[in-house]
């Protein structure tokens, strides 16, 4: 047995207890004689478990990554169903944080990319924004300069300007993560910012266009905007 | 509506976990899904699909020990458990896109991550009750071998632009390819390409000029598309085919052994790996890849004799040749009561006993051999009279082995695959045979009588373009391509002439014969659908 093996294997153990982990949270959310649960505390258990999956799939990824396994599969995908999809999967988690999530695009808009890894990749940004959206999260998508852009955006008080400033400094995905140093606050090593950059530079083109991802604030809303531009 | 849909749907839980069932179950139950069963193992999984017929299966990958629910999938498919109108699920703990592609010929409908919310599995569901209500005609089309009606229905649906398009055109773009209209294909696959790379499409522009037999061109695309694409693994396994046809079977081997370090659970690779090893002179592979093979053919319904003697050989290669009688050993207990077991166990037997040194025993074996392939039908015998005349050549026996081969080549005559394997069996049996020559030879005889045929027939001699076809298809049982023309030309006659029940009898028993060979043929549509409106005068 390698270790990839042992790796899905335990992978597959922890994901379904994390399934019955939400499934009954869901269960006891929705029972209305259900006397037992403080609905913020269920949500803040709830909003975890699916923290806890999301990075469980990075860190799968990221495994793939080191092992130069991890490919983009890009099939053309219609961005107002992608959207649906990314919003089944996160509606439980923001409507127990009392979030309104959305989309906004064109009815025709469409676009290159593996929707599996774009996907995870949201997830993760979406429970990240969830914890500093006021009321909403936001997600667009637009065609600017030959690339698809895709925007999560929330109306919270915005990245702070040291990380903006961080994060423009850095020209490969590579210092993102040797200049988290030694921390250890999930929050501050910006593996989740790593992730994404790396995910979206697995998506080329034959005249060497690769994507990349940009952090901004004020947008649309007058929080935090997560950019993702693909070619 | 959609609640409807749901309520008179019957639904099947696989999961080895009851926990994870009853959770399932739950999420079902608030889709207001009323009949529910749930299978605890892939055994149980295919007991059920064999007694009652599912709207929707949910499959988890992982089933613990026994069949995994890509084994559960192939059997359900080849046992034709699920409808054309079924939806199968496999749901996975890990990111499923690598699995995607090693699983190309039994695909599930759909693979769903877990853990999934009700809201993610209803979305999926009404998603997939969707197409497949869009594709009804389509399908059933493709289940009538209608190739022409199913492209029709696509174009309609593709006229309309709507949101799943590339999935209608990959959709249309598969049949064209099955229909053998490869240059309507490639105008799709180009179409998609100059819009943006697109794995699939490349994928299929290198098959399409494989068939057109532009093997350059195609290796070209199958190596770019593994550039572009690492994981993408069918793509090495058509540039093995397209290497072994232009003879660079080192290079065939190589990039076969670069998939299964991808994706190691597929079968038929393996069994592909071992076979071109053993051809390659490299029997320790060999050994690997069979070894491989009948591990993960266990508990699959695609489980076959020829991997036991595949093995068999590969050890007896490497000297071990008491482990090579038992595993031969194990042939009839795994798979009792069929002819071809018994088969596949007398030409392994014939092989090791050679190299043993006791070539009484060789003949001995060879002479059980051809009692078990006379017990065959019709269908294996193309296939199984290769690995007769492969061992034939081993034991010294270079006559029958040729005789062997001409009778295949005149069967298979306009087969590609086959008449490839054919080369390669001659090769991997060091016989002085030039298949080559002996296959070029005998293509223009067959070719000839066809073409004599069909001249006959359109100069209005119908008697004799049928006693001329009718000789051949009895000369050739297993040619397709005789067997439909001898068919074609008496129905003609019929259409003109009146039909008797003889003749109809007749016709229907080289269609039997084409059908039992090869279902899929494209050919097959038009000679049943007139046939159909033929009706006996005295």
């Amino acid at each position: 047995m390698d270790f990839s093996d042992i790796l899905a294997s335990s992978i597959h153990d922890i994901k379904n207890s994390l399934g019955s982990i939400l499934n009954t949270l869901d269960a006891l959310i929705n029972n209305p004689d259900n006397q037992l649960a403080d609905s913020q505390q269920v949500s803040l258990l709830q909003h975890e478990t699916q923290r806890a999956n999301s990075t469980l799939i990075q860190l799968l990824n990221l495994y793939k990554l080191g092992n130069a396994q991890l490919t983009a599969r890009v099939t053309k995908q219609h961005l107002g169903d992608f959207f649906e999809d990314v919003i089944a999967d996160n509606q439980a988690l923001c409507r127990a944080l009392a979030l309104d999530l959305t989309y906004v695009c064109d009815a025709q808009t469409t676009g290159y990319f593996d929707a599996d890894l774009i996907h995870g990749l949201l997830n993760s940004a979406i429970g990240n924004a969830g914890r500093y959206a006021r009321t909403k999260i936001q997600l667009s998508a637009a065609k600017t300069q030959n690339y698809l852009v895709i925007r999560l955006e929330d109306d919270g008080v915005g990245f702070p300007e040291s990380l903006l400033q961080w994060f423009t400094s850095q020209q490969q995905p590579e210092q993102i993560m040797v200049s988290t140093g030694g921390s250890s606050d999930p929050a501050r090593t910006h593996l989740g910012l790593y992730f994404a950059a790396r995910v979206a530079e697995l998506h080329h083109t034959p005249d060497g266009r690769k994507g990349y991802i940009q952090l901004r604030n004020d947008y649309s809303l007058p929080g935090g905007c997560f950019e993702l531009w693909l070619p | 509506m959609a609640d409807e849909e749901y309520l008179n749907k019957k639904y099947l839980i696989v999961d080895d976990f009851s926990d994870v069932r009853s959770a399932i179950r739950s999420i079902l139950r608030s889709l207001e899904v009323t009949q529910v069963d749930q299978a605890r193992d892939g055994n149980d999984a295919i007991a059920q699909m064999t007694s009652r017929r599912y709207d929707v299966v949910l499959c988890d990958y992982n089933l613990g020990p026994g069949k995994d629910g890509q084994q559960v999938l192939e059997e359900a498919r080849h046992n034709l458990l699920l409808g054309v109108d079924s939806i199968f699920i496999m749901i996975t703990a890990e990111n499923t896109r690598d699995m995607v592609m090693s699983a190309v010929e039994y695909a599930p409908d759909s693979y769903l991550s877990k853990p999934f919310t009700k809201d993610i599995l209803k979305r999926r569901l009404d998603k997939l009750f969707e197409r497949k209500a869009d594709l009804r005609k389509v399908n059933k089309a493709l289940m009538a071998k209608d190739y022409s009606a199913a492209i029709a229905e696509l174009d309609d649906l593709i006229a309309r632009n709507p949101k799943n398009l590339p999935d209608l055109l990959k959709l249309k773009s598969e049949v064209c390819l099955t229909a053998t209209r490869y240059d309507d294909a490639i105008v799709i696959f180009e179409q998609v390409l100059a819009e943006h790379e697109t794995s699939w499409a490349r994928w299929g522009m290198g098959k399409a000029l494989y068939w057109k037999r532009n093997h350059a061109q195609a290796m070209e695309m199958f190596k770019q598309l593994i550039v572009n694409d690492p994981n993408f693994v069918a793509a090495y396994d058509w540039l093995a085919k397209t290497q072994a046809e232009l003879k660079q079977f080192e290079e065939a081997e190589q990039t076969l052994h670069a998939a299964v370090k991808i994706s190691p659970r597929a079968l038929k690779r393996q069994q592909q790996l071992g076979d071109l090893a053993l051809s390659n002179g490299h029997p320790e592979q060999a050994e690997t890849a069979f070894t491989k093979a009948v591990t993960l053919a266990k508990h699959s319904v695609l489980n076959h004799p020829s991997l036991f003697a595949g093995l068999a050989r590969s050890k007896s290669s490497n000297s071990k040749h008491i482990e090579a009688l038992k595993i031969i050993g194990e042939i009839t207990k795994v798979f009792p009561g069929q002819p071809e077991a018994v088969f596949y166990k007398a030409t392994a037997t014939a092989a090791v006993k050679q190299n043993q040194g006791d070539t009484a025993a060789a003949a001995d074996a060879m002479q059980n051999a051809e009692k078990a392939i006379a017990q065959c039908g019709e269908t294996t015998r193309s296939k199984l009279g290769l690995e007769m005349a492969k061992t034939y050549v081993q034991i010294g026996e270079q006559e029958k082995a040729t005789l062997l081969l001409q009778h295949a080549i005149a069967n298979n005559h306009d087969d590609e695959e086959f008449l490839m394997e054919l080369v390669q069996v001659c090769r991997e049996a060091n016989f002085e045979y030039d298949a080559e020559t002996a296959i070029r030879e005998i293509q223009q005889r067959v070719v000839k009588t066809n073409n004599t045929g069909v001249y006959l027939i359109k100069q209005g001699k119908f008697d004799e373009a049928i006693k001329l076809l009718n000789e051949a298809a009895e000369e050739m049982p297993g040619n397709k391509t005789i067997n439909l023309n001898a068919a074609k030309a008496m129905i003609i006659r019929m259409e003109k002439q009146g039909a008797s029940m003889d003749d109809i009898l007749t016709v229907r028993r080289y269609v039997d014969r084409v059908q039992a060979l090869a279902l899929q043929d494209w050919r097959l549509h038009e000679v049943t659908s007139r046939l159909k409106n033929m009706t006996p005068t005295n």
